[in-house]
C-alpha cells in the first residue's frame, strides 16, 4: 500500500473520530450510534497504521489490489448500516403513528368534555 | 342494528382527506338513512390532516370526528377509527368512504353475516356479481386480478375484490386492527393476514358509485407501483407466522 494511501486513511480515521466526538458532545447522536462510528473510525485508522495485516487478509479473500479490498469492506459496512437504519425508520414510523393517533383521540375527548361542561 | 332482542353497536369509520366537496353529503345521507330505516349507525369521521375546509365543515355541522394532528395516510387514519371503536366498545365497525363511493343501503347487508356469526369480516365486493355499475379502468382491473392471484397463493383463498375499502368487522377484529394495521395498502394486506389467522371472511356483492369529487388516493400512474408493493407484501404475509389476538 502506498504511503499516500496510508496517510489518507490515518487522516480520515482521525477526522471521523473528531467529528463523532463533536456530534456526540452536541447531543445530536446517541451513544449507541456513536459507538458504531468510533468502530468505523478505528477500523480506518488500523488500515492506515498496520496495512500489512490487511494486505494478507485481502489476498486471502481474492482481492488483487488493497484499495479494492478497502472499498469492498466499506461498501459492505455501509450496506449493513443502511439496512439497520431502514429497520429503525420503520420502527420510528410505527411509534409516531401510534402517538399521533392516541394524542388525536385524547384531544377530541378533552374537547368534548370541555363542551359538555 | 336490531336483530331479535340484541342491539348491536355499529360504527361507520369514515376516513377523510380533503373531502370538503363530499363529506357533508355523505354524513347527511347516513343521517337520513338512519331516520328513515330506524337504524342507529354511529359515525366517526377521521379527518386525516386535511388542508381544505373539511375540519370546519365537520365542526360547524357537529359531525362526530377526530382531527389527526398530522396526516397519517389511509392506513393510520382508518386504524384511528378502529381504536375509537375499540375504546367505545362497538360490536361492529364498518369502513365507509367519505367520498360518496359507498352506498349506505348496503351496510345492513354487509353487517348481517357478522351479526349472524357467519363471518368475522365482510368485504363489500364489486367483482363477484354484475350488479355493480362502478367503472374501474382496465389497468386497475388487471392489477386487482393479479393481486387476487397473489392473495390466493399467500392464503389459499380466492378474494375477488382485494382492494375494496367497504368492509365490516367483528369486535374481535376491531381489537386486532386497533393493535396493528398496515400504514400502506391496508386492504389486501389485512385481508391476507386475517385469512392466515383463520378468521372467516365473506364477500358480498355491492354496488359502488363513481367518486363524487376530489381525487382518488390511487392515481392511475401509481397503479403498477401499487401492485408491485402489494404483491411483495402478500409474499411477506405468506412467509410470516400469525397468531390471533386473544384479549378483547
Amino acid at each position: 500500500m502506498s504511503k499516500n494511501l496510508t496517510l489518507t486513511l490515518i487522516i480520515v480515521g482521525l477526522a471521523l473520530i473528531i467529528l463523532t466526538t463533536f456530534i456526540l458532545k452536541k447531543g445530536r447522536i446517541s451513544e449507541k450510534h456513536a459507538l458504531l462510528w468510533y468502530a468505523m473510525s478505528i477500523l480506518i485508522l488500523l488500515l492506515g497504521i498496520i496495512p500489512n495485516v490487511f494486505t494478507v487478509i485481502s489476498k486471502q479473500l481474492g482481492f488483487y489490489v488493497m484499495s479494492s479490498f478497502i472499498i469492498g469492506v466499506f461498501i459492505g459496512i455501509l450496506i449493513i448500516i443502511t439496512m439497520a437504519l431502514t429497520v429503525m425508520i420503520a420502527g420510528q414510523k410505527k411509534k409516531t403513528t401510534l402517538l399521533i393517533q392516541e394524542v388525536s383521540i385524547l384531544k377530541e375527548e378533552v374537547e368534548n368534555l370541555k363542551k359538555s361542561r | 342494528m336490531k336483530t331479535g332482542d340484541v342491539m348491536e353497536k355499529v360504527l361507520l369509520i369514515i376516513p377523510a382527506y380533503n373531502e370538503e366537496e363530499n363529506i357533508l353529503k355523505t354524513c347527511i345521507k347516513i343521517k337520513e338513512y338512519n331516520k328513515k330505516h330506524k337504524t342507529n349507525y354511529d359515525i366517526i369521521v377521521i379527518n386525516d390532516g386535511s388542508t381544505d375546509k373539511t375540519k370546519k365543515i365537520l365542526e360547524d355541522n357537529n359531525i362526530p370526528h377526530i382531527n389527526l394532528i398530522h396526516n397519517l395516510g389511509i392506513g393510520g387514519g382508518v386504524q384511528t377509527g378502529y381504536k375509537y371503536a375499540y375504546y367505545h366498545n362497538y360490536d361492529i365497525a364498518v369502513q365507509y368512504d367519505g367520498d360518496g363511493q359507498h352506498n349506505i343501503r348496503y351496510v345492513e347487508k354487509i353487517i348481517k353475516p357478522i351479526i349472524d356469526q357467519e363471518a368475522d369480516m365482510v368485504i363489500g365486493s364489486r367483482f363477484i356479481s354484475k350488479i355493480d355499475t362502478f367503472q374501474s379502468t382496465f389497468a386497475r382491473r388487471i392489477g386487482i386480478r393479479i393481486i387476487s392471484m397473489f392473495m390466493k397463493f399467500a392464503t389459499h383463498k380466492k378474494i375477488y375484490d382485494t382492494t375494496s375499502g367497504f368492509r365490516a368487522c367483528s369486535k374481535e377484529i376491531i381489537y386486532d386492527f386497533s393493535l396493528s394495521y398496515p400504514s400502506e395498502y391496508p386492504e389486501p394486506i389485512t385481508t391476507a393476514e386475517l385469512l392466515k389467522k383463520k378468521y372467516r371472511i365473506k364477500e358480498i356483492p355491492v354496488e359502488m358509485n363513481e367518486r363524487q369529487g376530489g381525487v382518488s388516493s390511487i392515481r392511475y400512474w401509481k397503479n403498477i407501483y401499487y401492485m408491485l408493493n402489494v404483491c411483495l407484501a402478500l409474499l411477506a404475509v405468506k412467509i410470516r407466522r400469525y397468531k390471533r389476538c386473544q384479549k378483547i
